[in-house]
């Protein structure tokens, strides 16, 4: 029982439009987990009823492809999704190491490394990425890799600031004299302190990612086909805007409302942290 | 007192104009092309070259022939007509020809045009330090046509054998050899500024932005009647059919989903007719996979064509299943036709060894049946093809990869020695002459159109045979034995012929009857008026 | 100050090294033949040498380095693909319209931003202050691609009132200069909007909570009790105070509004060094590739610089400082 409620108190926000926003994406992560049972056809299946406007048979419609444009959504989901999270647990997990690194040795290490960052903030990233994917084939895991390492810089700034104003404290003082291991103090009061402030870190970085993810798709760049992603998904519907019209209109609404979620439950999650 | 934030908006402000204007003065001026005395076409992708005897593409052709001329041309109704000759005599069984030139020929210079530049052009296309895919085109049998001259007017051409395509081979652009004689062709900044004979001068080329052309006013056939032309590049089908509506440009290809609209458009006519084009699959048959014909008739057998044309064309295309238009007088319609048939296609590839792996994708001696195919970005039809075929693939256990590439860069590297691609959709644009031999004779790769690497012995000995019959039945009797066997062969998967649909601006009159050789055959006659008059 | 000046200045200087660096690094991630990166591979062998020995690709990777510096330093990024010429010059000449349309786009927001975050800090939880949050969050999630189209579909083809691609009408080159300025401007209006509808929020919202901040200061409480007009305290004021470190935010939104010209140029087709990359990339034109991804870095790194300097000549506190 307590361990629901402390469920409860984590997820609770007071700010009733990021609650809804948190609902939305639970639900969208279920969708998008359960894809294959949810949708009725394959989303990479040609079909022979083309740019049909949503129906019974077909919530979203079917693209230039006679594609059931429900099923590519709900893929598509699994796409933004999975982008979003893995991006950003390498953006926070390399924003880490480099912001400890840099916090706790201090010094020429300290000094390096935020002009690293630096540096890297000067670079835009979509030049980067851009680049990258014309030296190799773009595909989904170079679009993943390349977001999560060029945005790191964030992360890595909070985490060092943190570093820094636990190792000025009293307490850190005396544990060294003590001859305690100062990494385990860190831990243990970095960790706690640093939680927040990088989730909500976190939520942005995800929302840019999944922006930047859809940019690229859009592009060409990024998720080929058969693969449906709601970027390339937008790229295809540029030639039927007046057709199909619903072939643009929904996948950019869904990246919109994901991302519009997500900063959200990133607003929740900063209240929560100024009580 | 001026506050800090005034100075600051005041000084953006001035920075601003000052850049608008230094813009604007780098771009070099046209001479005043106005919508009543110009023609704006919609390029679909940037030219790679404007030297006629270097090019390969279409988009370059196209602006090529307004502005060089050749010694022949083809009229609305494919035939051969004079251009820079004004006449021809045929002497010694077909082996000679001798044409006599104008008087009246000036370059945009003002230099006047002589045999001497015709033979210069040709002597340069069979030189081998110049690298021109269209020099397979005059070497018969290996020998290589002799270009004469006897005189500033009279052009010879000698040939080792009778050769049916030559006439038709007389139509390329000539050019001025008193600029490039002592240049390297290859390299030389006439490639982009060039300087031709036809009724169009080159005024300049902001790459993947426009081209432009001005009138040549001393052009021998007479001045044309519209000052200008313009060729505004816009990659993005969407984009030109939006420029079409909005008159931003006057003429442009229509997509086949947007025929029906178009027909509506009120500022447009449109227009659709039949042309010289195929659409392929065409594999790299140095590539393991594909030398492999077993693995290119499965491939075959499971291409559905009926279910791409629908998706694609709607009606608006006819399959295609050989190395020839229905509209070429040789066309051969028996050919071997790989009809759609999964369980065949299958069943090849399961003899063949290629067994399916747990991943759904065979595999044989550890190599997985594993394919890019490149497109060219921005033809939507081709991108469209691409997919469909990827899921067609997939029914037979293929993994495709679809990558696009910009069109210039997509020629280049077919035509660079490397050949680092699989398989590619791409077309052919074919001449009047059935004559195929720079595509499907050995001796035409890696330097000619054959960059697949095609090599059968009958055909290159059909292709020699083909060229050097004068009979026309003789000659059909040879060109039908080639597609068959070509068609057998699949080097190509053969999928489609496009019919051309284009819209033109109804301010435009003079076009040419609609028909292979286009809209715009007699350019210098096409004029521009306010009038709705049909035509 | 001086002193404050140089030193800011000094520290730029290992920045383009490190970018130096790192784009080096990532051009050598690129497979297959090195000569690739600086020139397209099948010209003339002889040019192929001398192309070599400019660049020192026979010799280890870390000379590469330095002759690799050399050369940037002397503007030579290598021989584009295709257009055949150098680097640079096709980038200098494409950087005036990215600029423009940048620039504009980023003024427009710069006032919107400081009209309203100034307002709704101001009006603190009104009606007003409620609409701009929904409407920041809403132009912070929006794709700017789906944007951009959802505009060409109304204004260009729908309406036809508006230009749906291009910098200009290439038939209105001799056209007086005040004509050729509003074609200009015409073209301009959709891609702007996009971009302003998609990048006001962040800064408007920033300007928003440091307004916040600076009318809780005690000097605003005297302004206010010494009777000053309200106009007067939150512009002259509040605004200044909030407008330093604005400064600053301004300089870090150069990487995105940089991005952002990339996506926006492609869509409409407008002729600055974003579109041009894009092209470079689907043509693996690595050499302009390369070039676009050092100048523009370089660029962003200069603006940021820009922006330190302009927040220490406006900020009065470091001018007292000097006066001691």
């Amino acid at each position: 029982m307590k361990m629901i409620k402390k469920l409860k108190d984590f997820l609770a926000f007071e700010n009733k439009a990021s609650q809804f926003a948190l609902i939305f994406i639970i639900l969208l992560i279920f969708a998008a987990l359960f894809a294959p049972l949810l949708c009725r056809y394959n989303p990479a299946e040609l079909g022979t009823e083309s740019l049909l406007p949503p129906s019974f048979n077909h919530f979203f419609g079917t693209d230039d492809f006679g594609r059931d444009i429900f099923s590519r959504i709900l893929y598509g989901a699994r796409i933004s999704l999975s982008v979003g999270f893995i991006a950003v647990a390498i953006s926070v997990i390399v924003g880490f190491l480099f912001g400890i690194i840099s916090g706790f040795f201090g010094g020429w290490i300290d000094f390096l490394i935020m002009r690293f960052v630096d540096v890297m903030l000067s670079f835009p990233s979509i030049f980067l990425i851009l680049s990258i994917q014309a030296m190799f084939t773009p595909n989904i895991y170079n679009v993943v890799f390349v977001i999560g390492l060029t945005s790191w810089m964030g992360v890595a700034r909070l985490v060092r600031a943190e570093v820094l104003s636990v190792k000025e404290r009293p307490f850190v003082e005396a544990a060294k004299v003590l001859g305690l291991p100062t990494k385990n103090i860190l831990f243990r009061h970095i960790l706690p302190n640093v939680i927040e402030p990088v989730l909500v870190a976190a939520t942005i970085g995800m929302a840019g990612a999944i922006l930047t993810e859809s940019a690229l798709s859009f592009l060409g760049l990024g998720v080929q086909p058969p693969l449906s992603s709601w970027g390339n998904m937008l790229q295809d519907s540029q030639a039927y805007l007046r057709d199909a019209p619903w072939m643009a209109i929904i996948p950019g609404f869904f990246i919109f409302i994901t991302v519009l979620c997500i900063y959200l439950i990133g607003e929740g999650i900063k209240e929560k942290i100024q009580k | 007192m001026m506050n800090k934030t005034t100075v600051v908006f005041f000084l953006f402000t001035v920075v601003f104009l000052f850049i608008v204007i230094a813009f604007e003065g780098c771009q070099t001026k046209t001479e005043r092309l106005t919508k009543e005395n110009t023609i704006i076409f919609a390029l679909s992708g940037d030219i790679s070259i404007l030297n006629p005897i270097l090019s390969s593409d279409s988009a370059s052709s196209a602006v090529e022939g307004f502005i060089f001329s050749g010694l022949t041309k083809i009229n609305e109704n494919l035939e051969i007509v004079p251009d820079i000759a004004k006449s021809w005599e045929i002497k010694n069984g077909g082996k000679e020809y001798i044409f006599y030139l104008r008087d009246d020929v000036y370059w945009h210079d003002g230099e006047k045009l002589t045999s001497y530049d015709v033979k210069f052009t040709f002597d340069s296309i069979l030189n081998p330090k110049v690298n021109s895919v269209r020099r397979g085109d005059y070497i018969i049998d290996g020998v290589p046509i002799k270009f004469e001259t006897d005189g500033p007017h009279i052009f010879k051409v000698i040939l080792p054998k009778p050769f049916a395509p030559i006439l038709s081979r007389m139509g390329i652009g000539i050019l001025p050899k008193h600029l490039l004689f002592d240049k390297d062709l290859n390299t030389a900044e006439f490639n982009t500024k060039p300087i031709g004979s036809g009724p169009f001068m080159f005024k300049e080329w902001i790459k993947s932005e426009r081209v432009v052309l001005e009138k040549n006013p001393k052009y021998f056939d007479g001045p044309p009647k519209i000052s200008g032309i313009i060729y505004k590049i816009i990659p993005d089908e969407n984009a030109r059919f939006v420029a079409l509506e909005s008159g931003q440009v006057d003429v442009s290809d229509i997509p086949p989903k947007d025929f029906n609209r178009a027909k509506k458009l009120k500022n447009c006519n449109v227009f659709e007719y039949d042309s010289l084009v195929y659409v392929y699959l065409g594999f790299n048959l140095k590539n393991e996979i594909f030398s492999d014909i077993r693995v290119r008739q499965a491939l075959a057998y499971a291409t559905d064509k009926t279910q791409l044309l629908n998706l694609i064309f709607r009606g608006l295309a006819k399959p295609a299943f050989g190395p020839m238009s229905p509209v070429s007088s040789m066309f051969e319609s028996d050919t071997e036709k790989y009809n759609f048939d999964l369980k065949k296609a299958n069943a090849i590839l399961d003899e063949a060894g290629w067994i399916l792996g747990s991943d759904v994708i065979r595999e044989k001696n550890g190599k997985k049946l594993e394919f890019t195919i490149l497109v060219n970005q921005g033809n939507k039809e081709r991108e469209k093809a691409a997919v469909i075929l990827q899921w067609q693939y997939k029914k037979i256990g293929a993994k495709v990869n679809i990558r696009l590439m910009e069109w210039s860069s997509l020629v280049k590297k077919l035509n660079s020695a490397r050949k680092d691609f699989d398989s590619v959709i791409i077309g052919w644009s074919l001449g009047i002459d059935p004559d195929s031999y720079s595509i499907w004779h050995s001796s035409q790769y890696p330097y000619g159109l054959n960059f697949i690497g095609f090599s059968d012995p009958t055909v290159d000995r059909l292709l020699e045979e083909g060229r050097t019959t004068i009979d026309f039945n003789q000659r059909k009797r040879i060109y039908s034995q080639i597609q068959k066997i070509i068609a057998y062969q699949q080097p190509y998967i053969f999928l489609w012929y496009p019919k051309s649909l284009v819209a033109v601006s109804k301010k435009i009159h003079g076009l040419s009857k609609p028909g292979p050789a286009g809209l715009f055959v007699n350019i210098e006659n096409v004029y521009i008026s306010k009038d709705e008059q049909g035509d | 100050m001086l002193v404050k000046f140089l030193k800011k200045l000094a520290v730029l200087i290992p920045m383009v090294f490190g970018i130096s660096l790192i784009s080096f690094f990532i051009i050598h991630l690129a497979p297959g033949d090195p000569t690739a990166l600086f020139v397209d591979p099948n010209i003339d062998p002889k040019e192929l040498l001398r192309i070599k020995a400019n660049w020192g690709l026979d010799k280890p990777i870390i000379i590469q380095f330095f002759y690799w510096l050399k050369n940037i330093i002397r503007g030579d990024f290598g021989i584009a693909y295709l257009y055949n010429r150098p680097v640079l010059e096709l980038i200098l000449e494409r950087i005036p319209a990215t600029l423009l349309l940048m620039g504009t786009a980023f003024i427009i927001i710069l006032l919107i931003s400081i009209f309203f975050g100034v307002y709704s800090a101001y009006k603190k939880d009104s009606f007003l202050d409620k609409i701009v949050s929904i409407l920041s969050f809403i132009g912070m999630s929006l794709p700017s691609f789906w944007v951009g189209l959802m505009l060409i579909l109304i204004f260009s083809v729908e309406l036809n009132i508006l230009p749906s691609s291009g910098f200009s009408n290439p038939l209105l080159s001799t056209s007086p200069i005040y004509l050729r300025i509003y074609d200009i401007f015409l073209h301009l209006i959709l891609p702007v909007s996009t971009m302003v509808i998609v990048g006001f929020a962040g800064l408007t919202r920033y300007i928003r909570s440091t307004t916040i901040e600076v009318l809780k200061q005690n000097y605003i409480r005297t302004a206010r009790a010494k009777g000053l007009p309200e106009n007067i305290v939150l512009f002259k004021h509040a605004l200044r105070n909030s407008l330093l470190p604005l400064i600053t935010i301004v300089g870090m939104s150069l990487p995105d509004l940089f991005a952002g010209a990339f996506i926006i140029e492609t869509i409409f087709g407008w002729p600055g060094m974003g579109r041009l990359g894009v092209s470079a990339v689907f043509s693996r034109n690595y050499p302009l590739i390369m070039g676009i991804v050092f100048i523009s870095s370089v660029l962003i790194l200069l603006g940021n610089a820009f922006a330190d300097l302009l927040y220490l000549i406006a900020d009065p506190r470091i001018r007292i400082d000097e006066n001691d």
